[in-house]
């Protein structure tokens, strides 16, 4: 793999390495809403990929102007299936952070080697 | 939070952030953003508002909005099956570009906008107020 | 009149509906949630098994969703596979939908108990979305509703044990779908499909163009799919959440959820990746190795547990084992026996979990240590976990048996022989921990008066005398018709073999 190629293709690299970085971050912090950030950088980073994949350079938005189209446009549908997964992560991070309280009530703390010790 | 700046800015600020969500709603079908996007920015401009102002909401009134866009979109939806997603089979299409144009996806925009709003709103209550 | 060919829709719709008018009658009358649930499924079953004679002689029935053709509608496959899977769901749901009607009570506070049918009926329903699609992002997004539910599920009893285990099992599953959309992005640049029929007729042609970035693919798929379906490394989540659910819930989880997962990953790799593929791929020798460690350590794991719950847990990670050995040898023979053994382990772990319930009902009891003497006062239970044992262990005249036959033959036929001997050494391992259970249900006399104090003060154990099980009729039924359905296996399973083979032929040929 030469350079040209990773340079012609960084988005994708980009959002390989959040991706990696965002599960770092859950598998490593001791803190609980630490944990969720990282979920959520791990997803977003894989919304960053879709919406790479969907782009086509010197492509225009998807909006048909019928006076003025244009020649090209870029590929809607990842953005489309995208939104899907930005309302899917929104309610995986609603219904962690309800468990996180309900830990916090329960333990007084929200790290999770206190409470393991605590148990 | 009993901050006289936060009150008074915020006073003057909520306007704005409300009727930005409305703009992103309503131009839904012109432009990237829509009922989900603006609903965002409603929710989270009320939200503001019970973070400053304290909850002033009566328990009743709380699900209500919540209740009467799910009956709409979801019966709606289930009603008039695949048609729904067709605006040239309800009302006037109008002109492409326009404000008021695509027939009842403005409509259907406002009621996710409205839904979304409130499902922010009452998981923040539900998060909020439990204290078991 | 419905036309039939809008049958499939209503697997869904008529799952949907019913979940989400379910507060109303959590807040309005809430003995009226259990009977909803069990009508519900009831009509949910009888729809899945017409669809499932439709079938039943081989073919697939093909639906468009909203009426666009497949490339860029949804479309819905029901094949027989999914016609197999749709009709187990329903019916285990069936079953633990009436032996939910008292569990429930005595395991869960009132507030919770009408909220819990929700996110139980949400939870098939989606299933049995996430069995008949054919399309990549429809099923990436009934994974989610899957897990989300599924955590729910695991939450709905409340207490902190269950709010950690269902906190970690968000957190994994949640990785785990992020690596299973991470794949499907993949695969939709490769092919420029989402339909997973014509993705893997792209695929067929040029695999060769994209090898590193299929590989890529496929291992997310496995590390996605392995996470939720509790493939042994990566099966952390599994023993915390499913020994601190309610028993109803812990037969959802363990029976159907966990499956479903795999029923998906098998989909993928069969239908888009090709059987050529998988088989030159470098992935199938990490299924397999990672099985054999599943069963092995699965076992071991299981054998020093002391919660009756959690051994049952640890159980089905080795159990999990199996069906991933068969898929991963990738012959006709072990594929069947792979399906065979899923249809089989979910209706024994139901049963086995069923009676772990009906156990903590009766005396209140949840250790392995504390079962001394159930046998006298708890008869039919008693049988029925026998015969769950049994199958587990692998006695002949039991499904198990016939599952790990096949299994055998399958190892034969793929050449790899030695897989024999690791299939017997579970099935041991599997004897080892389950006949000590039996043998304190039978054969021990219960501890006299005051010897353990941490026993509960309702369970004293008459000595003398012999009664039934002191448990109300709607635990009784589920408990029989599942032991009956394993033996049924068992004696006539091998009838079901011309079905499953269906399922191989439109697989694998």
């Amino acid at each position: 793999m030469n350079l040209e190629v990773l340079l012609a293709n960084y988005p994708y690299f980009v959002a390989v390495i959040i991706f990696g970085v965002g599960t770092l971050i859950v598998l490593t912090q001791p803190n609980l809403i630490k944990k969720v950030i990282g979920l959520n950088i791990m997803t977003n980073a894989i919304f960053l990929f879709f919406i790479a994949l969907g782009n086509i350079r010197g492509g225009e938005a998807p909006i048909v102007d019928p006076a003025a189209p244009a020649a090209l446009y870029i590929n809607p549908l990842p953005s489309a299936l995208i939104l899907t997964g930005i309302v899917v992560g929104f309610s995986t991070t609603a219904f962690a952070m309800a468990l996180i309280v309900k830990l916090y009530y329960f333990y007084g703390t929200i790290n999770a080697p206190e409470f393991m010790k605590m148990r | 939070m009993h901050d006289y700046i936060t009150r008074v800015v915020f006073r003057y600020v909520l306007l704005f952030i409300l009727m930005y969500g409305f703009y992103i709603v309503m131009h839904g079908h012109l432009s990237p953003g829509g009922g989900f996007a603006g609903g965002m920015v409603l929710g989270l401009g009320v939200l503001l508002y019970f973070l400053i102002y304290g909850l002033r909401w009566r328990d009743k009134l709380r699900f209500l909005p919540l209740d009467i866009a799910i009956l709409t979109i979801g019966l709606g939806s289930i009603v008039e099956g695949v048609k729904f997603l067709l605006p040239h089979k309800h009302g006037p299409v109008g002109a492409p570009g326009e404000l008021f144009s695509a027939g009842i996806i403005s409509v259907v925009n406002l009621g996710i906008g409205l839904l979304v709003a409130s499902t922010i709103l009452s998981i923040f209550y539900l998060i909020v107020e439990d204290k078991k | 009149m419905l036309p039939w060919s809008k049958l499939p829709f209503l697997l869904i719709l008529a799952g949907l509906i019913p979940a989400f008018t379910m507060p109303v009658f959590a807040r309005w009358k809430r003995n009226f949630c259990a009977p909803y649930a069990v009508i519900v499924s009831g009509l949910l079953f009888s729809i899945s098994l017409s669809l499932f004679v439709k079938v039943l002689n081989g073919g697939a029935l093909h639906l468009h969703v909203g009426g666009w053709a497949p490339p860029w509608g949804i479309e819905i496959v029901i094949e027989p596979l999914s016609g197999m899977m749709a009709v187990l769901i329903t019916g285990l749901y069936f079953l633990i939908s009436i032996y939910s009607y008292s569990a429930v009570r005595k395991e869960m506070n009132e507030e919770a108990q009408g909220w819990f049918y929700v996110e139980f009926l949400l939870c098939m329903t989606a299933m049995l979305g996430l069995v008949i699609t054919n399309d990549l992002f429809n099923m990436y997004v009934f994974i989610e509703v899957v897990s989300l539910s599924a955590c729910a599920l695991v939450v709905s009893k409340g207490g902190r044990i269950a709010v950690e285990a269902s906190l970690k099992y968000l957190i994994l599953a949640t990785i785990g779908s992020g690596f299973i959309l991470f794949g499907i992005g993949i695969l939709y640049m490769i092919t420029g499909h989402l339909n997973m029929s014509f993705a893997g007729a792209v695929l067929a042609g040029n695999a060769a163009g994209y090898p590193y970035l299929l590989w890529a693919a496929m291992s997310f798929f496995v590390v996605g799919f392995g996470v939720k379906s509790a493939l042994f490394p990566l099966h952390l989540w599994l023993p915390d959440a499913h020994a601190s659910a309610p028993s109803p819930s812990s037969a959802v989880l363990s029976a159907l959820v966990v499956k479903v997962y795999i029923i998906a990953l098998f989909k993928l790799f069969f239908i888009v990746f090709g059987l050529e593929l998988y088989q030159e791929s470098y992935i199938r020798w990490l299924i397999l190795i990672l099985a054999s460690m599943a069963m092995m350590f699965g076992s071991f794991f299981a054998f020093v547990q002391l919660e009756l719950k959690r051994r049952l847990a640890y159980s089905t990670v080795a159990q999990i084992g199996y069906i991933y050995l068969g898929i991963g040898l990738g012959t006709p023979w072990s594929v069947t026996a792979a399906f065979f053994h899923l249809v089989v382990h979910a209706l024994m772990k139901t049963c086995l979990f069923f009676c772990a319930g009906a156990i903590y009902y009766q005396t209140g009891r949840k250790k392995v240590t504390q079962l001394a003497g159930i046998g006298s006062i708890m008869p039919l239970t008693a049988a029925a976990f026998t015969v769950a044992a049994f199958s587990m262990v692998g006695v002949p005249l039991t499904g198990g048996f016939i599952s790990k036959f096949m299994l055998a033959q399958g190892s034969i036929e793929a050449e790899y022989p030695y897989f024999i001997i690791l299939i017997v050494i579970s099935g041991l391992l599997n004897a080892l921990y389950y006949f000590p259970i039996l043998w304190q249900v039978y054969f021990t006399s219960p501890p006299a008066q005051g010897e353990n104090n941490d026993e509960p003060h309702h369970a004293q154990i008459n000595e003398s005398g012999f009664r039934w099980d002191q448990i109300p009729l709607s635990m009784k039924i589920p408990i029989a018709v599942t032991a009956l359905g394993i033996i049924a296996l068992g004696v006539a399973g091998i009838f079901a073999y011309d079905y499953l083979q269906r399922i191989v032929e439109f697989f694998l040929c």
